[in-house]
């Protein structure tokens, strides 16, 4: 397999929002759930990670509040806001649009 | 929400950023433990796994700005530092930045200060309430006090028979005011009763009760007119205006229902207009009382306001909301045809044939009765012609200025090119640099426009202290001023910015400062030329109105000013009757005469080069009836030989003339040469108003020489002088209604200057009657100067506009040659050490300065020539350019550029070609 994908661009967004979804995160956890659910095949610039968390709070997609984790330390949780809810759905159902068309393109060659 | 909670963060990003990097900070300190301790657990040694963490993690300080500037404010932070960078880099040259700034601050200061002045006389609304619904009925400021036929038709004066009408048929006016044209030439002796006041003079205006309604305005005290007020019963009563009772009054509250004696009539004050009202018109003689129309009937006498052949009002209307203005146009016109078809006037057969014609034109009225725009319009728009002219060659020494800098910056900006800035940061730190430069040029440029419209206000109105003119810049006039700074500074940041982000560092960095030997550019040299062009027709514009100023000034005026003195009284409002008069001229020139030195008093309806005028209808008795007219005075014996006229055949007015005897009429040169055939002799001979039997009224029994009167441009004027009180027997107006009878002035022919005369006069007055006021007070010589005050305010600021332009020229021709010299350094070393003539040297550097200027000739002359005619209108006799004025602008122009070219070139020659050579 070789060395892990660099995240498509814009994608990064679409998949912060889905990993914030279920429940509020920190930045470290955010990168680490993505890794994980792709098995290691997307892999987060950490140094790409937070300007693109400032980003999506500036849009009002996400909100974060400072929260202790399990070991008692304090982090900064990012968590789902209602018009980042509208956003992820459109921007999954965009995707699925997207990929669906190109596996279309792929199988017809 | 989200989105205000957003923004919420967004500005806490952009105000407490020290806190934002510090949360930040522990954010990623956060995550960098939690990748330490992950890599730990997986067997690394605490050392491995910090190093590993922060290698995964990547630069910590670019993730920090990145985050950031995702809040968006990136932009602002590279503008602070732009600006904080410029602001330095001009502090490093302060040369350049004083002369820019300089510069601009003239263009733009130039412009705002005349701006100002057309703000504040043309286009400034009156204060009142919603100007933006008021209507003027007519589109010209005739005056007034008219009768006869229009020969146009067009109507801007009406009689109280067609207010009355339109009042009453015109349903879309929701008010419709009408206002005495003229008041201002009818001044009134007040007085408050019950105190020791002395009469004075004050300014009355006559209006319709609605006025202050139509306008919508409060009183500041008491009431304003009711209804009730306009019938012509009505009791006599007045409003103060807001200035006379603050500054005569001290804002006294007992002088409301206070009875005042207005041309020795009792009057009851029952109000005071609003503060900040000055009237319906911007005039250096506002208003001190307002007056019921009908009034004027008891307190001038004036009986012709009723008579519907005669017109002598403005309208100013308020329109119901939704009315078509087409619609309304329409009505009006035909209610004034109406009106007009019933009159004496156009009912005679003569005359029906110009009922066709008659119309009046609606106009926007919220800027009230347009007096001083009819006077200023023509010269404010020469002026800003010229001040744009100014500006144009200011933008043209910016740019210049601003190429030069930007080449002289080639090696400066070429490194930071090559060590990576990017060229689009480099353009933009350039036009921030001049676009700093130019609003710091707009600052100063503001602050000079707000001296500069003091300056040109008291230019342009001299003896004006009751002007409600603000010569403060309004707001749109500092908008107006800023939006020009910055477009200049745009506009002309872009060319150099341009030509200095397509160099290649690369070549401009081995060539140096020497890249390319031609010295300055086409652009350059094509700006200066402008320059010089432009200067040229600005100095010729100032030379054409010096030399009309001039010849205005030694005009001959046909006249004698020395040691005379002009009195303006009004015996009308004195209290005198016409039939009073007599014994009252003969204790004036009497009483006048015991006064020390007084050699000759003449007494006059009005006087030379004042603004009045009174024409009559003329037919030559045996001639066929005409629609020529003169000008017509009634004069005492002395009157000619106290103003300087001669009589230059048969005699002049005499003490003879008295009412009683037969009536006689001494004529001016152009009344012969316009009303007899050349040869033929008019004494002897009679004349009148049209009319068989009116045209016999008088006999000519003399010829005067043409005294200039009402203005010194008018030419050919024909002018009548009869005896101050003859009537023709048949006259129809009974002598108590003739106001034609008042004189008006007294003039004082002394045998040297009497330095308190005005004083005497005054004494010697109020002896014959305490309200023989005397309302204006001057030597001839200032009267005849008054005339002359707009020639010599267009000439004073044409010479100022002239020499601004010749100054900026220079600065741009130094500039170029300089900039071209420095160039050259290297080259001219060489020349010398090679043994060329430091002169030869020093010929050429100013051969290429002054070829510039010498294009600028070529180009300009002709643009002067083709010009000129634009402002013949505004010019006293004088047609074409005339050759001396031309050859001063021409070698003003030359010499300037000499002398800026020889600068830089003394410096070219005076330096060591060793150490030029070696300095490389």
């Amino acid at each position: 397999m070789g060395k892990p994908n660099d995240l498509v661009q814009g994608t990064l967004d679409l998949l912060i929002l889905k990993t914030v979804a279920l429940e509020p995160k920190h930045g470290w956890a955010i990168a680490k759930r993505i890794e994980q659910i792709s098995s290691n095949v997307l892999q987060v610039q950490q140094g790409s990670l937070y300007p693109a968390l400032n980003r999506l709070e500036r849009k009002g997609w996400i909100k974060a509040k400072w929260a202790e984790t399990e070991t008692g330390r304090e982090a900064k949780f990012y968590s789902l806001t209602a018009s980042g809810k509208v956003q992820l759905e459109k921007e999954a159902a965009n995707w699925a649009r997207l990929s669906s068309a190109i596996n279309v393109i792929l199988q017809e060659s | 929400m989200d989105r205000m909670n957003a923004l919420w963060q967004r500005l806490r990003a952009l105000f407490g950023r020290e806190k934002f990097s510090h949360d930040l900070d522990r954010e990623i300190q956060f995550h960098l433990d939690q990748q330490i301790a992950e890599s730990i657990a997986a067997g690394l040694s605490p050392d491995q796994a910090r190093i590993a963490a922060r290698k995964l993690f990547g630069n910590h300080t670019a993730t920090k700005e990145d985050a950031w500037e995702a809040w968006g404010w990136g932009w602002l932070e590279h503008l602070l530092q732009d600006i904080r960078f410029a602001l330095r880099q001009l502090k490093k040259s302060p040369g350049f930045t004083t002369t820019a700034v300089l510069t601009l601050a003239l263009g733009i200061g130039a412009n705002a200060a005349i701006f100002t002045l057309v703000d504040a006389v043309l286009m400034k609304n009156l204060p009142v309430s919603d100007p933006k619904t008021l209507v003027k009925i007519g589109n010209t400021n005739d005056c007034c006090i008219n009768s006869g036929v229009l020969n146009d038709g067009n109507y801007s004066l009406f009689s109280t028979e067609f207010f009355d009408r339109l009042r009453k048929n015109a349903s879309e006016f929701e008010d419709i005011a009408a206002i005495q044209a003229g008041f201002r030439f009818e001044p009134l002796v007040a007085r408050r009763a019950a105190t020791q006041e002395t009469p004075r003079s004050a300014v009355g205006e006559f209006v319709s009760e609605n006025y202050f309604r139509t306008f919508g305005l409060k009183p500041a005290a008491g009431r304003l007119f009711l209804d009730s007020d306009g019938g012509k019963g009505a009791p006599s009563i007045a409003v103060m205006s807001y200035q006379q009772w603050r500054n005569l009054y001290n804002r006294d509250s007992s002088v409301i229902g206070s009875t005042f004696w207005i041309n020795t009539k009792a009057v009851t004050v029952v109000g005071v207009a609003p503060q900040g009202f000055y009237g319906d018109r911007i005039s250096a003689m506002p208003p001190d009382f307002y007056f019921p129309l009908q009034s004027m009937v008891t307190l001038q006498g004036s009986t012709f306001i009723n008579d519907p052949d005669t017109n002598w009002l403005y309208l100013i209307g308020r329109v119901k909301p939704g009315v078509s203005t087409n619609a309304l146009q329409a009505k009006v016109d035909a209610i004034l045809r109406q009106t007009l078809t019933e009159t004496k006037t156009y009912s005679s057969e003569k005359y029906k044939k110009y009922l066709d014609r008659i119309h009046t034109v609606l106009v926007p009225g919220g800027t009230g009765i347009q007096e001083l725009r009819d006077q200023y319009e023509t010269n404010l728009h020469l002026l800003m012609a010229a001040s744009a002219l100014v500006l144009l060659i200011a933008c043209a020494n910016i740019a210049n200025l601003l190429l030069v800098r930007g080449m002289r910056r080639k090696v400066e900006l070429s490194i930071r090119s090559a060590i990576g800035a990017g060229r689009g940061r480099i353009v933009r730190q350039l036009l921030t640099e001049s676009v700093v430069l130019s609003l710091l040029g707009g600052i100063a440029g503001l602050a000079l426009a707000y001296f500069g419209a003091q300056l040109l206000l008291t230019l342009a109105f001299p003896d004006a202290t009751k002007l409600p003119i603000q010569a403060q810049p309004s707001l749109p006039v500092i908008g107006f001023a800023f939006g020009l700074s910055l477009l200049t500074g745009i506009l002309f940041g872009i060319a150099p910015a341009w030509i200095a982000a397509k160099t290649e560092p690369a070549e401009a960095l081995r060539t140096g400062i020497r890249g390319t030997a031609t010295g300055a550019t086409v652009l350059q040299q094509a700006l200066v030329v402008t320059q010089a062009a432009l200067s040229l027709v600005l100095l010729v514009g100032a030379g054409l109105f010096s030399q009309s100023l001039e010849k205005l000034r030694s005009a001959d005026l046909k006249l004698d000013s020395r040691n005379r003195y002009i009195a303006h009284i009004s015996p009308q409002a004195a209290g005198f009757k016409t039939t009073e008069l007599e014994p009252l001229y003969r204790s004036i020139q009497q009483q006048l005469h015991q006064l020390p030195g007084v050699k000759n008093v003449g007494l006059s309806t009005y006087t030379p080069l004042e603004d009045n005028n009174i024409s009559n209808g003329v037919q030559i008795q045996g001639q066929s009836e005409t629609d020529e007219s003169a000008s017509v005075i009634r004069v005492s014996p002395e009157y000619f030989d106290s103003v300087g006229t001669k009589v230059l055949a048969g005699r002049g007015i005499q003490i003879r003339d008295t009412s009683s005897a037969p009536p006689v009429a001494v004529v001016n040169e152009s009344f012969v040469k316009g009303f007899f055939p050349k040869g033929e002799n008019p004494i002897g001979r009679r004349f009148g108003s049209p009319g068989r039997e009116s045209s016999g009224a008088f006999e000519i029994v003399g010829v005067v020489n043409d005294t200039a009167y009402t203005s010194a441009r008018w030419k050919d004027h024909r002018m009548y002088f009869i005896a101050n009180l003859q009537r023709p027997a048949f006259t129809k107006v009974p002598v108590e209604e003739d106001l034609s009878l008042y004189a008006g002035a007294i003039v004082l022919e002394t045998q040297s200057p009497v330095s308190n005369l005005e004083e005497l006069t005054r004494k010697a007055l109020s002896q014959i009657n305490p309200n023989l006021a005397v309302l204006k007070f001057q030597t001839f010589d200032r009267q005849i100067a008054d005339n002359f005050n707009d020639d010599r305010m267009l000439a004073r600021l044409t010479q100022l506009f002239g020499s601004l332009a010749l100054v900026l020229a220079a600065i741009g021709l130094y500039g170029v040659t300089a900039y071209t010299v420095a160039r050259r350094t290297s080259e001219i070393g060489i020349r010398i050490a090679l043994g060329a003539q430091r002169g030869g040297v020093l010929a050429m550097v100013l051969r290429g300065a002054m070829s510039q200027t010498l294009i600028g000739l070529a180009i300009g002359i002709p643009v002067v020539l083709l010009c000129v005619r634009f402002v013949e209108s505004q010019l006293y006799e004088i047609k074409g350019v005339d050759f001396r004025v031309m050859l001063v602008a021409v070698a003003s122009l030359a010499i300037a550029s000499a002398f800026a070219g020889l600068i830089p070139a003394r410096r070219a020659v005076s330096t060591d070609p060793a150490q030029i050579l070696t300095a490389e």
